[in-house]
């Protein structure tokens, strides 16, 4: 569990600073992929199993595919860059905002209360008890998700084709 | 030394400053995009390990999860068709460049 839990987070930190500071972009994308297999191996560990599925379909299958897609449509951007072209103005503010944030986020957890905590269970929720939730309880915010993407995917598609509409 | 909660909200708030810092300091919308979605999974790790380690009992966590992840899938795909919009308007992708909101 203890050595798991350590070996997933190496991954999934490397993986993340690996995704951030690569000059070739396709380089980072599969760095971000293997940060999105850490974070998928947690929720196995933290027993959602569902939320394991979810994180390997949504977000490698899905959303790692179409940064690359929106990388090879925007070209000229794929090659390597020197040091000063990669970071834009004012990069040492918004890293120190990072050191920052992490600094404070790192105090507060530390006087945290709920510090030692453990687990409270260990049996996994079955797929059957999340979709019963889901149309019962949780039915009209799942509507509302179903709204909510539909008008994503037409957003999507008009902000693209925007220019194309426009020469017509 | 057993895994306790403090590890899981630990190593989500180094993942967070990480996304953060990618955010911020890039020049690339789509490395931007990148750190938000990282942002974004850190804050939805930090439900799981709540839920896994104080709300066992109830769904509610696990279902915040399920809604955040559709709406970065929703996010991503809005943030992506407008890098594409702005690469045919400038022809390139800097977000340093994008000073003006005339369209």
């Amino acid at each position: 569990m203890e050595i798991a839990f350590w070996i997933l987070s190496a991954i999934t930190v490397i993986g993340a600073i690996l995704a951030i500071t690569m000059r070739n972009l396709v380089h980072c994308v599969l760095s971000l992929i293997l940060f999105f297999l850490g974070i998928a191996g947690h929720y196995l560990l933290l027993r959602a199993d569902f939320l394991f599925a979810v994180q390997v379909l949504i977000y490698i299958g899905a959303v790692a595919v179409l940064i690359l897609f929106a990388i090879m449509l925007t070209r000229h951007v794929t090659g390597t860059e020197g040091p000063r072209e990669v970071l834009g103005g004012k990069w040492w503010a918004g890293m120190g905002t990072a050191v920052i944030i992490a600094g404070l986020l790192w105090a507060i957890i530390r006087k945290d209360p709920l510090a030692a905590m453990l687990p409270a269970g260990m049996a996994s929720t079955s797929v059957t008890e999340i979709g019963r939730a889901l149309v019962a309880d949780w039915l009209v915010p799942f509507e509302a998700m179903g709204v909510l993407l539909t008008a994503a995917l037409i957003g999507a598609v008009v902000i693209a084709l925007e220019e194309v509409i426009r020469k017509r | 030394m057993n895994v306790s909660l403090d590890h899981y909200l630990m190593l989500s708030a180094f993942l967070f400053a990480i996304g953060l810092c990618g955010a911020l300091s890039r020049k690339n919308a789509i490395i931007v995009l990148m750190g938000i979605e990282i942002m974004f999974n850190a804050g939805i790790l930090n439900f799981v390990a709540f839920w896994h380690y104080k709300y066992f009992a109830v769904l509610t966590a696990q279902m915040f999860a399920i809604f955040a992840i559709s709406i970065a899938a929703a996010e991503s795909a809005i943030g992506l068709a407008l890098v594409i919009a702005v690469y045919r308007h400038y022809q390139s992708i800097d977000v340093d460049e994008m000073r003006s909101l005339k369209g």
